[in-house]
């Protein structure tokens, strides 16, 4: 801590924070920026924030400070005023920002911003939450004498890509779009050009603004020069009711806030009209990917299901919930076996009530599945699980982060632009996969294996780590005979340098994802990766552990729950009698799925028409999780709360609802009546979750930096966390006796000869909710599957053929692309691109055959 | 006396490296890599108290010894931008003397122990900067620059760097940027470019201009006594004075620094060669203050000091002449122009004052201007003053302050109405101009 000095008055804060945010965190002291943003690095170019700025004068020999008449420290002030947004604090700095000075600078500052601003705040979408608006009325001069005419008038509609729009006159140069998508997304695609007056914001990136992040700069946009087309002219942010929420489709669990109100697109209700981040320190900051921001589309979509339909003479026809339940509960009631498979989008809640009524009708946690079944290695998270109270704000120099067979800006945004801040404050990045990703610009370590063989990779690095004599195996169980198994062990050499990275540092923080590994095979990944953990004793502590790149919002809850991925894959090949499938579509996604048809009775909870409800005897609808209130557990174990924002679709419930229901039919249980009420069942049931009750999880804090409610960095609401920060469960590692299970695991590479389909994940793919949002379409590519350029040549085909792929019995056709990066002997496939059904594990490519040629290059 | 820096009026080929060669060339440099460590370059450099001729005439021994010794990457950048109006002598220099810059420069990255010279050229010096190639090449086959420079441990090479064309990028942080491949604005500082973190790639750097390097070679070679003896105590050395406008014989003139203004702007430059009288000058090209010339001025010496006592400053002494002929609200209308067009567009007081200044001073050249807009410019140009990240933003203001100060007369006598009528106070109607993109360059 240091002391400063502002007005006068000294404050103790913390050494080598910026200077802007103490004094608005400590001191209260507003001090006004455009330019400046707390998450990035300064650059004081709008001069804004100039004050006074001087040292407090200490005595040279005792270093006490001096005083004047008044026993007020005695200051050298600068002869300037400078900025203070490019001031890190030390001790015996002072400031003044009441002084005459400092204010006619900041009514200069704003009367220039002005004189090229339109002024056009009543049709601009920021008016109402807008920095310069706040900032003019609080600091600007109140009049201009500058001359109307001699504005200039440049153009209002400028598309940077087909999601943000930028109107040029009401730009004011402040680089934090530009700055945003350099520096923090690593995305190359924003830049300024011409200079003086005519400087303007283009994107130079083909597709334009490509970025998966680049709504944020319309967050953080200080004027209302970037718009997103998905909000601009929709709404005035004074209309808007906040809504507190989480991220549905990733395991980030990023706090997000739907900005809802009353309007006549649905007739009147209550519709999200954006999706805006929540701060929360924590978990996303004030970031949020832009499948998140434009991907709510789904809730209120025409093609929603409305009413129950039950199936009759082999077709689905509309049916009342009195009907369906009388359906359901016979079947359930005579079943001899019930199997479930619950969606990625379940609810802690639903994914509880649906394993009582299972568990009712005479199933076991055997019959409950999770979809994707892609991710094993519950048990493994519950013991070196990343430690409670991480956070990736205050990673940095000494801390490794190791990413293990996972494209993570594809599969999980939030984290990879979190752990690339990291990166940038100094940690190393270790990545393992079997080809390159974004990532690996910022790597230390780039480290190639061959796809199926990542357990191998790790095992390397476990080999180094304990042939190097880096281990600690004091808390390890079994380590005798993991290092009888170790001897075995080739250790490649190139894993050596990062092996050593790994033990010396003092944090390491692994995600481990599931790319070209099956699931028997991600099992002992996970254990591999705990080894490592382990043995360099990085579990249990802050900034240490597992972070498994869970393919949904709520697999770490569905596992929490007694859900996993093996059931899943048992009930695939095994269907039961009776089969229950919530919120999700295996039978169109996977082609391991088909098997599903052979269930006697199908029951889905679905929002909308799919290759499942297709199958099924009985489609109840399932409300959004933008009409309900519920609970998800992030990556990170963070249970958070979302809250009801939209108005109910049709006659849709909540699946906790519907299968509290037909369970209290069955087993006169008493049935829930508010997912609160759920909760706080669980809390009682299951020990992780004792202190999750819905009270717990609505605590907030304060966070610094400051960025929302009053704040004028942004002037806006949303940004304000009102909701709750969540609350992570601990997991066993922390608890300092705790033994903790290493095991040997092998990698058994497969036999089997040809080429191997590697299926990846996209961000942006054809997922049943995802695809409804149609601004997003042209950001879906086509389905494609990558190849390298050796095998093409060997297969004669060319970029942009279209092939059709033979797999176990089923065949898909896409589009190949010739991808450099992509190994020979491989061929990566995108999930949930097309209408058919693809892999979701790897397998050997059947025969592939060209259906068309690549259209013939236009020339022009 | 023998000229120093424009040698090539002495030696027609000096510009050939034999002729260099022969003619003392390289001594300076041979005998500070032989004879001295560079510590004691470095002094010797600070004892001449040469200082720095791009204009801010900050000691270049000093600025040399602000480079960390412990760094293993370093870089000498010379800035060859010679961006300011009426400044021309960098370029004679390059021309026609171009080893000296060069030798200078690599005594320069000795002292410092530079891993490379860039030499940042504008974008006009095309020619030029080819051929500073062609002799840093010739240059290099002597092992004079490259690996193992005189059979030594140190190595070093030395790169010719275009510009595209902008005035900004003459200031050395701007000219970082746009060496690095960014855009030409300047930088935060601190770090300061000879500080990690703020110098080229981020490495420490020193920049300086081309003819402070080229005094330095002499300077190794006769010592910093005998520099001193040239010029007065504070600003000891040759200088050359770029003089255009309304002068009889414009051109690049070598002299000791403290010569009087009569002595160069009649002896050598030949007054106005007219039956005109000067009216003013501009003694740093654009961004200093105009100096109204008075008999007691011109006997004023030319220092970096007296410079500053007549309000003004020496700069790069580019000294622009006007005579009673001139209409100084139409010169001070041209320079809020050029600042305008040249000004960054990255620090909110210059690119929004700069194009205010330039809008009201068209106002007052089509007479469509009241007295309270002469109010109103000192205001806008005070209220821009000291607020910005360089100091474009501050000499933007030097023409319009300056010539109110000295010359209201001419503003006033532009004032059609010199009652303060309002301007009309509805606005004319907006043309739907939706589409106009960047003004017109040069507007």
């Amino acid at each position: 801590m240091v002391t400063i000095y502002i007005d006068g008055v000294g404050y103790e804060v913390p050494a080598g924070t910026n200077l802007v945010d103490v004094a608005k965190f400590y001191a209260d002291n507003d001090i006004p920026v455009f330019c400046y943003h707390p998450k990035m690095a300064p650059v004081g170019m709008c001069r804004m924030c100039l004050v006074e700025m001087g040292s407090v004068e200490k005595d040279k020999e005792s270093g006490t400070v001096l005083l004047d008449e008044q026993g007020s420290p005695k200051i050298r002030w600068m002869p300037k005023m400078q900025t203070a947004c490019t001031q890190t604090v030390y001790d015996g700095l002072a400031i003044r920002t009441n002084t005459q000075q400092v204010t006619e600078a900041r009514e200069d500052i704003v009367e220039f911003l002005l004189t090229s601003h339109p002024l056009d705040c009543p049709i601009c979408d920021k008016g109402g939450e807008c920095p310069l608006q706040n900032l003019t009325m609080r600091h600007g001069p109140g009049v201009s004498v500058f001359y109307f005419e001699d504005k200039m008038h440049l153009a209002k509609h400028v598309p940077l890509g087909e999601l943000i729009y930028l109107d040029r006159e009401r730009c004011i140069q402040c680089a934090r779009c530009i700055r945003f998508s350099d520096e923090l997304a690593g995305d190359d695609v924003l830049a300024f050009h011409e200079r003086g007056r005519a400087l303007q914001i283009v994107t130079v990136s083909d597709p334009p603004f490509d970025s998966k992040f680049s709504g944020n700069t319309t967050d953080i946009c200080p004027v209302g020069a970037l718009t997103t087309a998905d909000f601009r002219f929709g709404a005035r942010p004074w209309e808007l009711k906040e809504v507190p929420s989480i991220d549905p489709y990733g395991p980030e669990g990023a706090n997000i806030s739907l900005s809802t109100r009353l309007d006549r697109d649905s007739g009147g209700g209550i519709i999200i009209k954006r999706v805006m981040p929540r701060q929360n320190e924590h978990v996303n900051e004030i970031w949020i990917s832009d499948k998140t921001r434009f991907g709510h589309h789904h809730t209120r979509h025409i093609d929603r299901l409305v009413t129950p339909l039950h199936r009759e003479k082999n077709t689905l026809i509309e049916t009342t919930w009195d009907k369906a339940f009388k359906q359901i509960i016979d079947k359930l009631k005579g079943a001899t076996s019930v199997g479930a498979i619950a969606g990625p989008g379940l609810s802690n809640e639903d994914l509880w009530e649906l394993r009582q009524l299972v568990l009712a009708v005479g199933g076991s946690e055997k019959s409950l599945g999770i979809w994707p079944a892609t991710m094993s290695g519950g048990e493994v998270v519950k013991q070196v699980g990343i430690a409670k109270g991480s956070n990736f704000n205050t990673m940095g120099k000494g801390t490794v982060i190791v990413l293990v067979a996972t494209d993570l800006e594809e599969e999980a945004p939030i984290w990879w632009l979190r752990a690339k801040a990291a990166r940038d404050r100094g940690a190393t990045v270790v990545v393992l996969n079997g080809r390159p990703t974004k990532m690996d610009r910022y790597a230390k370590f780039s480290l190639r294996h061959e796809y199926g063989d990542a357990v191998g990779a790790i095992n390397s690095l476990t080999a180094h780590i304990v042939n190097g004599n880096h281990h600690k195996a004091d808390r390890a169980e079994g380590f005798a005979e993991l290092q009888k198994a170790l001897k075995k062990v080739k250790a490649d050499d190139r894993y050596a340098a990062a092996a050593e990275a790994i033990a010396g540092a003092d944090n390491v923080v692994v995600f481990c994802g599931a790319e070209g590994v099956t699931l028997a095979q991600h099992a002992e990944l996970m254990q591999a990766c705990a080894n490592v953990l382990i043995l360099t004793g990085h579990v249990g502590r802050t900034n240490n552990g597992l972070i498994p790149v869970w393919p949904g919002a709520n697999t770490q809850g569905a596992i929490d729950l007694g859900y996993t991925a093996e059931a899943t894959a048992e009930l695939l090949q095994n269907p039961p009698a009776v089969l229950i499938v919530a919120g999700c579509n295996p039978v169109g996604e996977d082609i391991a799925a088909a098997n599903l048809r052979n269930a006697d009775f199908v029951i889905v909870t679905s929002q909308f028409d799919t290759a499942t409800t297709a199958i099924a005897d009985v489609v109840l609808p399932q409300q959004s999780f933008a009409e309900r209130e519920g609970t998800f557990t992030s990556g990170e174990r963070r249970v958070q709360r979302f809250y009801a924002a939209q108005g109910v679709i049709g006659e849709s419930f909540p699946d906790w609802k519907i299968f509290a229901q037909v369970r209290h039919a069955i087993d006169k249980s008493t049935a829930k009546v508010s997912a609160g009420a759920v909760m706080a069942e669980i809390t009682k049931s299951v020990a992780a979750y004792s202190a999750m009750g819905y009270k717990n999880l609505a605590q907030v804090e304060r966070q610094f930096p400051d960025v929302g409610g009053t704040d004028q960095y942004y002037g806006g609401t949303a940004y304000q966390n009102t909701g709750g920060i969540g609350v992570q469960w601990p997991v066993s590692a922390e608890n300092a006796e705790a033994k903790l299970n290493v095991v040997p695991v092998s990698s058994e590479k497969s036999k089997a000869k040809g080429l191997l389909v590697v299926p990846t994940t996209l961000l942006y793919d054809r997922g049943m909710l995802f695809v409804r949002s149609e601004i997003m379409s042209l950001r879906i590519p086509p389905a494609h599957a990558n190849f390298s350029p050796a095998d093409a040549q060997k297969l004669k085909l060319q970029d942009g053929d279209m092939v059709e792929i033979n797999l176990e019995g089923a065949s898909l056709t896409v589009q190949i692309i010739v991808n450099e990066t992509i190994p020979a002997g491989v061929i990566t496939l995108p999930k949930c691109l097309s209408d058919q059904p693809g892999p979701f594990a790897p397998m050997v490519a059947g025969s592939i055959e060209k259906v068309a040629q690549a259209l013939a290059a236009t020339g022009d | 006396m023998a000229y120093i820096l424009l040698r090539d009026l002495d030696i027609p080929d000096i510009g050939k490296l034999d002729v260099y060669t022969t003619n003392g060339g390289w001594e300076g440099f041979k005998k500070a890599v032989t004879q001295h460590t560079p510590e004691e370059v470095i002094n010797i450099v600070i004892d001449s108290n040469l200082r720095g001729r791009g204009g801010a005439g900050f000691s270049a021994g000093r600025k040399w010894s602000f480079i960390p010794k412990n760094e293993p990457v370093k870089y000498v950048v010379v800035n060859a931008d010679e961006s300011e109006p009426g400044t021309f002598k960098d370029r004679q220099i390059m021309e026609k003397n171009p080893y000296q810059l060069i030798e200078g420069a690599m005594i320069c990255a000795y002292a410092i122990q530079a891993t490379a010279v860039y030499i940042y050229c504008r974008g006009e010096f095309w020619d030029l900067a080819h051929n500073l190639e062609a002799c840093i090449a010739e240059a290099r086959e002597q092992n004079l620059i490259g690996q193992n420079i005189l059979g030594g441990n140190w190595s070093c090479d030395m790169f010719v760097h275009l510009g595209a064309g902008a005035y900004i990028c003459g200031e050395e942080s701007a000219l970082l940027n746009s060496l690095q491949g960014f855009l030409g604005q300047p930088r935060v500082r601190p770090p300061f470019p000879a500080q990690k973190g703020g110098g080229l790639y981020y490495e420490p750097t020193v920049v300086n201009n081309v003819e402070t390097l080229a005094n330095v070679p002499w300077i190794l070679v006769n010592g910093a006594a005998e520099y001193k003896k040239i010029g007065t105590p504070e600003s000891p050395g040759p200088k050359i004075f770029s003089v255009s406008g309304h002068v009889a014989r414009p051109g690049n003139y070598e002299v000791p620094l403290g010569t009087t203004f009569r002595e160069l702007l009649f002896d050598k430059a030949g007054g106005t060669g007219t039956n005109k009288a000067f009216k003013a000058l501009l003694p740093s090209g654009a961004s200093g203050p105009v100096i109204p010339v008075t008999e007691q001025m011109l006997d004023t010496p030319m220092t970096y000091e007296a410079l500053g006592k007549l309000g003004s400053t020496l700069g790069s002494a580019s000294f622009i002449l006007m005579d009673e002929s001139t209409d100084m609200v139409w010169a001070a209308y041209k320079m809020i122009k050029f600042f305008k067009h040249e000004s960054c567009g990255k620090c909110t007081p210059c690119r929004e004052g700069t194009h205010w200044l330039a809008k009201l001073m068209e106002h007052v050249i089509h007479g469509e201007a009241t007295m309270l807009d002469l109010e109103k410019l000192e205001n806008v140009a005070k209220q821009m003053n000291g607020k910005s990240l360089c100091a474009l933003n501050d000499f933007a203001i030097n023409p319009i302050l300056a010539t109110l100060k000295h010359f209201r007369s001419e503003y006033v006598a532009y004032i059609k109405t010199p009652a303060p009528a309002a301007k009309p106070k509805q606005p004319a109607p907006v043309k739907k101009q939706l589409e106009e993109v960047a003004e017109p360059a040069g507007d």
